[in-house]
């Protein structure tokens, strides 16, 4: 358990120290860019910007790829196994993206409550109402979208660029099969219910309530399916 | 057992046999010079000891412990890579206070103490290193863990030559007070010759030979004079290679000398490690 500590504790305290670079760079960025608009407007009136998650979905996003790019080599150089890395990694994910979740939820709020016009990406969908789903929602987000991202660059390094281009070119014929299904072939009523199954899965029931727990569990099915496939492929993951 | 044993290991890259049912085993206690040319496999073996690759067949036991996927082992075991796996990013004191964590047998202040002598900054980033301290930093954390085993995977490289005999003198003083068992995978045979106790020759995926170097220079020799005299003297010997020059002609044997006639114009000669590993594995390359 001492090992496991010490690759966790590796693996969070050396990404933690960006976090603060990365949200000094965001607010100073859209202070210059709200007083530069502003100055040039001759007013503050409208000046203002909406879902500020959106640049912390990129910056975990670059941490689940660099999650494995990195850091992998660094841990097996040191004798770790995959399966210690894989632990160390995930907890990784789950502490930057419960800390900047945190930021995010806290933010969004007292912005709203400076500026009741200013929308998160938790509020324009599901309100202010409630802070500790606001986070939670925001934390399974990110970790989705880190373990998503870890999972694609595990897959480009285990099967190679020709590979992953070809598996990319396949999603994306996928993709527009789908669409073609829901154009072409499946009737109006197929596509309601499969509208309101997924409208539900998103916590927006059919009698109009939302219901705060589906989202929160639908993330948590995505993280887990996301978390399973790249422990199958890290153990099998060489050194390249 | 107290060794690394090596059991039939395989691995293929795409049309390449890497290696080709390996078997053999690195003993406690000794320093091992492990040998062979470029692509001959020792990088792959290492690897594999190290769990960084997987063989295709065979396994790898270290104190009769699995290699593969075993935390059992990471207090036993640690290479030294030629590649760079640190994070370049780090300071190398970061490094110190990280790896103290890893490995319970790490001596942080035994690292600074080494890279005192070293003159190695230890307040630069890994990148900020040249190639040579960058080196010298992989030295140092070997030279600070006090493992079992500890494999050196060319461990001089881009190292002036004062580094280096420093580097040889902290390796066999560590020696003299821990006797761990320390693997040098190395083309820098001479710079070893007189430091390894024991030599693994390993050529095209497969073991050429294990021996006690003293022995392996007692049976080694090469014998020159007209090439008639000397082809006359090599039938029934274990010739691993000739030289020729005009009519003279000098051969690599391995085996039991044959005392000459007084009328023989042939003269015998030692060989050395570096001889001896050019003959064995100059077949089929230059």
């Amino acid at each position: 358990m001492k090992k496991l500590k010490s690759i966790i504790q590796y693996e969070c305290m050396t990404s933690f120290k960006y976090i603060w670079m990365f949200y000094a760079i965001q607010y100073l960025s859209v202070g210059f860019i709200s007083i530069g608009i502003g100055l040039v407007l001759g007013n503050f009136d409208d000046i203002g910007t909406n879902f500020l998650e959106i640049n912390t979905l990129i910056y975990v996003g670059i941490l689940g790829v660099l999650g494995f790019h990195d850091d992998f080599k660094m841990l097996i150089q040191n004798g770790f196994t995959r399966k210690y890395i894989f632990i160390a990694t995930i907890s990784m994910f789950c502490f930057i993206s419960g800390t900047m979740a945190f930021i995010d939820t806290v933010v969004a709020n007292m912005l709203h409550y400076i500026n009741s016009g200013y929308l998160s990406l938790y509020s324009s969908l599901y309100g202010y109402e409630n802070i500790f789903m606001n986070w939670l929602w925001l934390f399974l987000l990110y970790v989705a979208f880190c373990s998503l991202l870890y999972l694609v660059i595990l897959v480009i390094n285990k099967v190679g660029k020709v590979i992953s281009i070809y598996l990319g070119v396949i999603f994306g014929g996928i993709i527009l099969l789908v669409v073609a299904l829901f154009r072409y072939v499946f009737t109006a009523e197929v596509i309601s219910d499969i509208l309101k199954l997924f409208m539900e899965v998103m916590g927006f029931m059919a009698n109009g309530t939302i219901n705060y727990i589906f989202p929160v569990l639908t993330l948590l099915v995505f993280v887990t399916i996301l978390a399973v496939g790249s422990y199958t492929i890290i153990r099998r993951t060489e050194l390249g | 057992m107290n060794a690394i044993q090596i059991k039939n290991v395989s691995k293929q890259y795409k049309d390449v046999m890497a290696l080709d049912d390996v078997s053999f085993s690195f003993e406690y206690g000794k320093i091992y010079g492990f040998l062979g040319r470029n692509g001959a496999g020792k990088s792959t073996l290492i690897n594999i000891i190290a769990n960084r690759i997987f063989a295709d067949s065979g396994e790898i036991l270290i104190d009769n412990d699995l290699a593969k996927e075993n935390m059992n082992v990471h207090e036993k075991i640690f290479c030294m890579s030629e590649v760079d796996l640190y994070d370049t990013s780090l300071k190398i004191k970061d490094h110190f206070k990280w790896i103290e964590k890893f490995y319970n047998s790490f001596n942080k202040e035994k690292a600074f103490e080494i890279a005192e002598k070293f003159n190695l900054d230890t307040n630069k980033r890994f990148k900020a290193l040249s190639k040579g301290y960058q080196s010298i930093f992989k030295l140092t954390v070997a030279l600070a863990i006090d493992v079992p085993y500890v494999i050196f995977d060319e461990p001089v490289l881009g190292l002036d030559a004062n580094h280096r005999e420093l580097f040889y003198n902290l390796l066999l003083k560590d020696y003299e007070e821990s006797e761990n068992t320390i693997i040098i995978a190395t083309h820098l045979i001479e710079e070893v010759a007189n430091i390894i106790e024991e030599v693994v020759l390993i050529d095209k995926g497969k073991v050429l030979l294990q021996s006690n170097v003293d022995s392996l220079l007692e049976m080694g020799y090469s014998v020159s004079g007209p090439a008639s005299e000397v082809d006359a003297y090599c039938i029934d010997k274990n010739v691993i290679g000739d030289d020729e020059l005009g009519n003279l002609k000098i051969a690599y044997i391995i085996g039991k000398k044959t005392q000459l006639s007084k009328e023989s114009h042939l003269s015998f000669a030692n060989m050395n490690l570096q001889k001896l590993f050019v003959k064995l594995t100059e077949k089929g390359g230059n």
